[in-house]
Order: C-alpha cells, then sequence, then structure tokens
C-alpha cells in the first residue's frame, strides 16, 4: 500500500519525518536535541562545519542546513568517501562533524576511520544515529557491532549519553577533546532519563545515577533508562542496585568502575550491542585485568543478529529489557 | 619555494636522471622493489617539485603550501628521492629508505612528517581527502592548489568515484588529479583485470576536465597544468601515460609490481644514466 499523507497511523509508525525534508502537515515534531547543540555550537564557532551523507534531518543537521548553510555540506551516499572529505577538511583547520546511521559510519567507512581519522588523530567527530537493535528498519540498519569497531581504534573517544538531557554536554565533551570522537546517539521524543543533580557527561567518568551495594549495574546509551527501571523493581525486592552511566565508553574511568565493584557483590552491564567486544567486554577486561571475581552478567545482544521492529518488542525478544537486566541481578546474587 | 618561474628543460632532465640514479640505488640495496614505477614516475614527480608545487623549504607547515598526496603510497623511492633532490629531505636519510624503524617507509606514513599530507597505502582513500583539503583550502580563500598522484590499479576503487563526483559536484577546481598511467599493477595487465579504459571519457562525464599526457614529455606538463589552473569552474585530471622503468633501455616496458633487482642489474643500469648523462 502506498503512503499516503491521510493515512497518520502508518505515517507516524515509520516515523517518515526522518526521511522527508519538511514535516507533514499531521506529524508531531520531534525534538531535536542533538541538532538544536550541534547549531548553537557552530553559531559560537565558525570552523565547526557539519557533514551528512543524505540522511540530514534522521541527524538532525537540518538545523545547521537552515540557519548556516555555509556550515553545511552534503555529501550524498557515499559515507566511505565523506569520513575521508572530513579527514582533509580537518587537516585544513576545520572541525567536521560527520553524520550518518552508526551502522554506516562504522561498518563501511572502518578503514577509512582507521586510517583517514584514528592514526592522524584527526579532529573529526563521527555522529551515529539509530544505535543497536533500535530500529524498524531492520538488520541492515542496527549497529550491533559499532562500539566494539570503535573501541578497537586506537585514539579513538566513544561517547555514548544515556539520555537527550546529555546531548549538549556530549558536544561539548567532543569539542573539549582535540581529537576523533564517535557519538553514539538515539533520536528521542523526550528527555527519558532525567538526569537532575548528577554531574555533567565528561569524557573519562562514570556517573552514578542510583546507589546500592547488593549489585552494581553499569549501563550505556539507551539501557540507562532499562536499568534504572530494573534497580526500581529490584528495590521493591529489598535489592539495592547501583546503576552506573558509562556513557564515556573510551575512554573507561577505570578507578571509578573498580571502587563501584569493589563495593558490590555481583556486575551487571547492560548494552544495545552485541555482547562481544561492547562495554561489557571492557568491564570484564577491567576485572580480570584487577584481579577482581564477582558474579557478571552480560546484558546485551547475545552474538546474533536481530530484525526490524519497535523498541519495546525488540528489547523484550533480544532480551535486553528492564526485566532482563533484573533476572541477571538477581542470578548474581544467588550464585 | 617555487617561485613560478620557468625550470629550463635540460635542468628537469638532469634532475630525472639524478632521481632515477637514487632510485635504483635505494632499490637496490635491498635487490627488490618499486624500481619500475618509480622510474616510470620519475619525470612526473621531478616536475611537481621542480616546478609546480609551491613549498617552503624553511617551514613545511606553511599554511599555504600547495599540497600534494601520493595515493600510491608506495611509490616511494621515487617519492624520497625526489623530496631529497628538492632540499625538503636529508639525503643522508635515503639510505635507510625501508630499514627497521626508519621513517621512510616503503608505504608513505606521516612519520615522515608534513611532506606526507595524509597517509594512503589504503588504496582509494587520497582522493576523497584531497577533496577535503580543497574544499578547506577554498573556504579559507587560500589560493593554494591541492594535487594528488593515483595509479590506474587504484581506479578500481570504488571510493574514488565517490571522492570524483564529490569533487564534481562542488566545483573543486583547485584540485588535479595526476593518473600514473602505466598499465600495472599486482596482477598484471590492469587492462585485463577490469576494465578501466577509457579513464578520460569516465571522468569527463562525472565532470571533470581531462588532458591525456606522455608522462615523460615536459612540455606537455607545463600545458596540462597551465590548463588545470585556467579551469575554474572543475576539478582537472592529467592522465600521464608513464613507461615502467623509463630511461633505462633494458628495463623499459618490463611489468612487474615489485620487482626483483640483482645487483648486476643494478649496476648496469646506474652505469647506462651515467653514461647517458653524466
Amino acid at each position: 500500500m502506498a503512503e499516503t499523507d491521510d493515512n497518520p497511523l502508518k505515517s507516524d509508525a515509520l516515523h517518515l519525518d526522518d526521511f522527508s525534508v519538511k514535516q507533514r502537515p499531521h506529524q508531531q515534531a520531534v525534538p531535536k536535541y542533538y541538532g538544536e547543540a550541534l547549531l548553537a555550537a557552530a553559531r559560537a564557532d565558525t570552523s565547526i562545519l557539519a557533514l551528512t551523507a543524505d540522511l540530514t534531518a534522521p541527524t538532525e543537521t537540518d538545523l545547521v542546513r537552515d540557519h548556516l548553510p555555509d556550515q553545511f555540506v552534503m555529501a550524498g551516499i557515499a559515507e566511505a568517501n565523506m569520513v575521508g572529505v572530513g579527514a582533509g577538511l580537518a587537516r585544513a583547520g576545520f572541525i567536521p562533524f560527520v553524520h550518518s546511521f552508526s551502522v554506516f559510519l562504522s561498518r563501511r567507512s572502518f578503514d577509512q576511520i582507521a586510517m583517514q581519522i584514528a592514526y592522524p588523530k584527526t579532529n573529526v567527530k563521527l555522529v551515529g544515529f539509530m544505535p543497536g537493535i533500535d530500529s524498524l528498519l531492520g538488520v541492515s540498519h542496527q549497529a550491533i557491532d559499532d562500539i566494539a569497531l570503535m573501541r578497537a581504534l586506537p585514539n579513538m573517544t566513544i561517547l555514548e549519553p544515556a539520555s537527550p538531557a546529555d546531548y549538549q554536554d556530549a558536544v561539548a565533551a567532543a569539542l573539549a577533546h582535540e581529537g576523533p570522537v564517535y557519538l553514539r546517539l538515539y533520536r528521542a521524543t523526550a528527555p527519558a532519563t532525567p538526569l537532575d543533580g548528577v554531574p555533567p557527561l565528561q569524557a573519562g567518568k562514570i556517573r552514578c545515577l542510583h546507589h546500592g551495594n547488593d549489585a552494581a549495574i553499569f549501563a550505556t546509551g539507551l539501557m540507562v533508562e532499562q536499568a534504572l527501571l530494573a534497580a526500581e523493581d529490584l528495590k521493591a525486592q529489598s535489592i539495592n542496585a547501583s546503576v552506573i552511566d558509562c556513557a564515556s565508553i573510551k575512554p573507561l574511568d577505570v578507578e571509578g568502575i573498580i571502587d563501584i565493584i569493589s563495593q558490590s557483590k555481583s556486575v551487571v552491564t547492560a548494552e544495545n550491542h552485541t555482547i562481544i567486544g561492547g562495554l561489557g567486554s571492557a568491564i570484564a577486561e577491567i576485572m580480570a585485568g584487577n584481579n577482581i571475581a564477582r558474579p557478571f552478567f552480560r546484558i546485551g545482544v547475545q552474538d546474533c543478529f536481530a530484525e526490524g521492529g519497535s523498541r519495546p518488542f525488540l528489547f523484550g525478544k533480544y532480551g535486553l529489557s528492564a526485566k532482563d537486566i533484573a533476572a541477571a541481578v538477581k542470578q548474581g546474587l544467588a550464585s | 619555494m617555487q617561485t613560478g618561474n620557468r625550470t629550463s628543460l635540460k635542468q628537469l632532465r638532469d634532475t630525472a636522471t639524478l632521481i632515477r640514479k637514487d632510485v635504483i640505488r635505494m632499490v637496490a640495496r635491498h635487490g627488490q622493489g618499486y624500481v619500475q614505477q618509480g622510474l616510470g614516475a620519475a619525470d612526473l614527480f621531478t616536475y611537481l617539485y621542480f616546478q609546480e608545487l609551491r613549498f617552503d623549504t624553511a617551514n613545511l607547515n606553511w599554511a599555504d603550501r600547495d599540497r600534494f598526496i601520493l595515493s600510491t603510497a608506495h611509490n616511494t623511492a621515487v617519492f624520497y628521492a625526489t623530496l631529497a633532490r628538492a632540499g625538503l629531505l636529508d639525503p643522508e636519510t635515503l639510505t635507510e629508505y625501508c630499514l627497521d624503524g626508519s621513517s621512510l617507509e616503503i608505504n608513505a606514513s606521516e612519520r615522515l612528517g608534513p611532506l606526507v599530507e595524509c597517509t594512503c597505502g589504503s588504496l582509494g582513500q587520497g582522493l576523497s581527502v584531497a577533496a577535503g583539503l580543497a574544499m578547506g583550502s577554498r573556504r579559507q580563500q587560500r589560493d593554494a592548489n591541492i594535487c594528488l598522484m593515483l595509479g590506474d590499479g587504484e581506479l578500481e576503487e570504488g571510493q574514488v568515484w565517490e571522492a570524483a563526483m564529490f569533487a564534481a559536484t562542488h566545483k573543486l577546481s583547485n584540485l588535479t588529479m595526476i593518473i600514473d598511467l602505466n598499465y600495472m599493477q599486482v596482477e598484471g595487465d590492469a587492462r585485463d583485470v577490469a576494465a578501466i579504459d577509457p579513464v578520460d571519457a569516465k571522468l569527463e562525464s562525472f565532470g571533470w576536465q581531462t588532458i591525456i599526457i606522455d608522462g615523460h614529455d615536459f612540455e606537455a606538463m607545463f600545458a596540462s597544468f597551465a590548463a588545470a589552473r585556467a579551469d575554474t569552474d572543475r576539478p582537472s585530471c592529467i592522465i600521464a601515460h608513464t613507461t615502467p622503468g623509463k630511461g633505462v633501455p633494458f628495463l623499459e616496458g618490463q611489468k612487474s609490481h615489485n620487482m626483483v633487482l640483482p645487483e648486476d642489474t643494478a649496476g648496469d643500469a646506474l652505469q647506462w644514466l651515467e653514461a647517458d648523462h653524466g
């Protein structure tokens, strides 16, 4: 069935605003937390450029395109070239923010990122949207391995904010680091995870969002919200779990993580990513390298490809829900 | 720094001969290497560094310098020899070529410093970075030119064509690509590996100005670079037909990507180059 403007249900379900230049009349505007943050930064520093590969609205770079057209570069559907162009612009003294979906940036442009950004430490900010399995668009669009890929690259900083409330600080942190940064972002309709009273996101720092000595849940990105829900549920069962936001996946706050684990009876990690090579692996490396033994569970995609679907469906089916996190905590405490 | 004055043809030829001798000596130390490509591209490199490129030997990071990117990053014997002859590299260091720990690696890396504008070697990437540099240079209203050299085999990489489309879309007329067209790649004749011809028609259809020259004809190089500078609407590609092993008759035309160069052959080649040009 052809999509039509008089079929709002279908249009909304497919988030068509992401794929059309103009908002459709019946659609609610999606807030652009990242787009606003980038626009503000680009207004303040004219050397900031926004590059995108035919995904302007879905990466919220339409704000720079419309308000600062001289600082916007359309690169076409050619991510590998876009990454190289970004490196060249950085070498000329600009600060390019290079945008696409996480999956295309990381998989398709990996060699270009390695040789033209990570190795020479060019001041390029890679911004990937739609991370992990959180997509209706299916396996081709699901970045389940981007953290593992980027983490393996020397000189790469990886930031995955828990909430759009963090996006402004994430952009600031990316700019504060002169060198390669990978921002792993999702588009949100509201700042779901409240971050009132916690310090701003910083590279190399964890943030404890919920305190408890029974178990430690280390989470990143969308999984922080699930971890907090799990902690609430556990609290009702008299189990006190810490929830630690690991927005800075690289560099990791090794000292802070060891400190938390040493006070906890069991450890659970949660990421919207394969359990191989991501946050869970990084925490396991810290524990093994520092001779710390605890019951340990990794919540994430269990070494498989997924499928397109809604977030609740996919998180439920692939074991990424608050329920799965709570079950892992209980299993850890029982062992 | 180049002054824009025209270097004499004799001076260019003599310099190219000296560079060819350096290439033979550098590869001969290892008994094998990129000698055929080096001899083939010696005239192009001589022209670039002794006539075309604007740089400051006292300040290699000069912001308004012309940029040169060697996308075929393995063709380093001739690259390093040229840099040394142009006063950009200590000639003594040429003896360290490809030795453990040396910054004169077989694939040029930016461990060498600003003379390597970006680390290529993974083929297909140079043109994208050059396009970014050209766009950046133009935004900063610099009159610097961005030059890069590609091999013909490299045209088989898809990214080259992504970048070619991008450069034309953005009318990067300060970008000049030289294709060292010798139809030689690891597997043999490039035309047997992939249908790379006609290179000029392909690039023209992508929106580039193309100029075909004999890659050993300095007069043609003067004219082609002048034409590249004159086109203010399109990026330009100089398609330079080169002969592997050029300058040493018994090596000329031998297509070998990483040729064995026994000591006696190297000695004969040096003798020939000495006798021919003194």
